[in-house]
């Protein structure tokens, strides 16, 4: 008799044991954000602080995420292909992000990308600007934010071929990148009917611009295009203003930041670049952003740093919108979403090639008479269309795979 | 391609000359007194143009302070970095002084990058020799004229000491045979002191005639030191002479390489290098002892 008692009594304590473990709910497994970009080399003042956009963006979301924490990580890249590759192939297996943003370096944003399409996780390019990326090399999990390319030159090009004059010389940076701006630059003034009057290829870290300067002068152009960035852009434009060019012709550049242009006085005077965003916009949360981050390090965010920030805002959207955190259904989720941001007002994130298009803004840089608040160095003075400042994705030779 | 333009060049493959020429002198000596290739004199070379950005944006708004002050506060440095640093190591195999300037190569780079940003900081010509000046067969910037009458100075001052100075003898004797001039009484680790210190004056000087042309940033001097490096092998390691000659050598080359074929006209000084070095192994004024 005891022992029927003892028995029920056991089953009866192993059942409600055994139920009582069923029903626990799972632990919450935290959504993990990685960017990965580069701290220590030469985009280091630019790029560096899109780390401190990332976590505002995680921040305003309370940290939390569907009821699940978020967690963070970053990794530096120095700006290194092989080092970019295989601290993705890190972040996606040994830290197990569900994410990866930035990526500065065409050349490093095409192996994470790649990395992204093995691991099946979402990769986000903002610093890379290769058109690559969402043309021949694109995949089903990279995203490309802000810009390309194809924008960078095409936007300003436009632009100037209409405003500033259509003969034109340029200097380009002889690897990749500058050759890459130098076809769309190139293609752009074709549009527009000019002439391209010569072309100098220059070796990267050249520290006397002059004879290329020299050559340009006596070709007498309109509009002098350099396509360089950093340090080169700086030593060319000093060079220009020291030969007198620049009381002459109208320069365009393929690339300049707000930092660009603290760092090396009024060089930069009266030049013309595009911008993805400038940060006196008034696009929506724009202003709050700016002041936060101002506060925070006592400077305004470069188009970069609110790149940054809206991609990592658009996807935690995207997230609550599959309502998982699973590579798929956020793909999904951001594939041909439109959105207004503080970076985009509209923009759109094309299915067909995953690539996020907004208005390219034509910046001038100020005149230092003209510079009435620290930091405030560019006036807008066009804004390009989307349609016009990207490529048809039908002409972007990115076959997308719509596999599931 | 004009006239004009071919003249216009040759000046420039002189700009770049004159601060080979710089850097290569005090490269050369202290080579020849310390026996160690000095990888810091490019950093001492950035950390010169920093010292002249401080200078005029934050003390006295003036070009020509910097220019008479900067060279000797880099030779108080030079001299302080070889009686706290350099001077441990002479008695070990000159392997491990010279991955102490590697050292602190590095160490004066970040340093510049963390008090002054990786971005680089301003710097503008000086206000009297901005524009152009009319040579009459073409006209040319003022500056770029100043900073070539300034180190063709500057080097015939070194000349002058080392070769009609006791102090120059002294040093002259040192690079060829330290052990023999301690052995004569003379106090050599003075000298030491000296020569650095003069090297790094040298380097500074062409940290601040470089900066209005180039702007200030943390890693200005590692482009110009790998080249430094191929005039003093072209000229001879440790002879002064063949300093100034392989810098205005490879300025040249570099400047009518531009003219001719802009993608090679960086690689050209090392072939060329190459192609010198197989006939004359010991550069251009080179003595036997140091390679053959």
């Amino acid at each position: 008799m005891e022992r029927k008692w003892h028995a029920i009594l056991t089953a009866c304590l192993l059942s409600i044991a055994f139920f009582s473990l069923v029903n626990t709910p799972v632990v919450a497994e935290p959504l993990k954000i990685s960017v990965l970009t580069d701290m220590s080399g030469p985009y280091a003042g630019i790029t560096g602080a899109n780390v401190e956009a990332a976590k505002m963006a995680i921040a305003d979301f309370g940290g939390k995420i569907l009821g699940n924490p978020i967690e963070f990580v970053y990794r530096d890249h120095m700006c290194k292909p092989d080092v970019a590759n295989q601290k993705a192939k890190e972040l996606y297996e040994k830290e197990q992000v569900d994410v990866i943003f930035d990526c500065p370096n065409s050349a490093a944003g095409l192996a994470v990308a790649n990395q992204a399409k093995i691991h099946k996780k979402p990769f986000i390019a903002i610093g890379s600007g290769t058109t690559r990326l969402s043309g021949p090399d694109c995949n089903r999990y990279t995203f490309k934010w802000a810009y390309n390319d194809y924008m960078l030159a095409t936007a300003v090009g436009l632009w100037a071929a209409d405003n500033l004059g259509k003969k034109w010389y340029t200097i380009t940076a002889d690897y990749a990148w500058g050759h890459d701006l130098l076809h769309h630059f190139s293609e752009a003034l074709k549009a527009k009917g000019g002439t391209l009057l010569g072309n100098e290829m220059v070796a990267l870290g050249t520290s006397d611009f002059s004879p290329y300067i020299l050559k340009a002068m006596n070709a007498k152009p309109e509009v002098l295009v350099l396509l360089n960035a950093g340090k080169d852009a700086v030593n060319s434009t000093k060079q220009a203003m020291e030969f007198g060019l620049k009381k002459k012709v109208k320069i365009v550049h393929a690339l300049l930041f707000i930092e660009d242009i603290k760092a090396s006085g009024d060089i930069f005077a009266g030049d013309y670049v595009t911008g993805a965003w400038y940060w006196k916009s008034d696009n929506p949360g724009s202003k709050e952003f700016v002041e936060k981050w101002k506060k925070q390090f006592n400077k305004p965010p470069n188009w970069m740093n609110a790149a940054t920030y809206s991609a990592v805002t658009q996807y935690l959207k995207a997230v609550e919108r599959a309502k998982s955190k699973d590579a798929l259904p956020v793909i999904k989720a951001l594939e041909g979403h439109e959105f207004r941001d503080l970076l985009a007002n509209p923009g759109k994130i094309r299915a067909e090639d995953h690539m996020e298009v907004g208005n390219a803004y034509i910046l001038r840089a100020k005149n230092p008479g003209e510079i009435k608040e620290d930091w405030d160095f560019f006036d807008i003075v066009g804004v390009i269309p989307p349609d016009k400042a990207y490529q048809n994705p039908k002409d972007t030779g990115c076959k997308m795979d719509t596999a599931e | 391609m004009n006239l004009q333009f071919v003249f216009m060049q040759l000046f420039n493959g002189l700009i770049l000359g004159s601060l080979y020429v710089l850097l290569a002198l005090g490269l050369s000596i202290i080579f020849g007194m310390l026996g160690i290739i000095n990888f810091a004199h490019g950093a001492f070379f950035m950390l010169g143009a920093y010292a002249a950005y401080t200078i005029t944006s934050y003390i006295i708004p003036d070009y020509w302070l910097a220019l008479i002050s900067v060279p000797i506060l880099m030779a108080a440095f030079g001299s302080l970095c070889e009686i706290v640093l350099f001077r441990r190591l002479y008695d070990l195999p000159p392997l491990y002084i010279m991955l102490l300037t590697f050292g602190l190569m590095l160490v004066l780079q970040d340093a510049a990058r963390l008090v002054f940003g990786s971005m680089g900081v301003p710097f503008g010509t000086p206000k009297s020799l901005t524009g152009m000046v009319n040579l009459g067969f073409m006209y040319y910037p003022s500056y770029r004229l100043f900073l070539i009458a300034v180190t063709s100075c500057a080097a015939f001052a070194v000349w002058l000491f080392l070769s009609k100075t006791k102090l120059g003898c002294i040093i002259r004797a040192g690079t060829d045979n330290p052990k023999m001039l301690e052995a004569l009484g003379i106090n050599i680790s003075r000298t030491m002191t000296l020569v650095v210190g003069l090297g790094t004056g040298l380097a500074g000087l062409a940290g601040v005639l470089a900066a209005p042309i180039q702007n200030v940033r943390p890693l200005m001097g590692m482009d110009l030191l790998v080249d430094c490096f191929v005039v003093v092998v072209i000229g001879g390691m440790g002879s002064l002479g063949g300093s100034v000659v392989g810098g205005l050598i490879v300025g040249q080359i570099i400047a009518i390489g531009v003219m001719v074929w802009p993608p090679m006209a960086n690689t050209l000084i090392y072939l060329f290098m190459a192609a010198f070095l197989l006939v004359r192994p010991r550069g251009l004024f080179g003595r036997e002892s140091f390679h053959e």
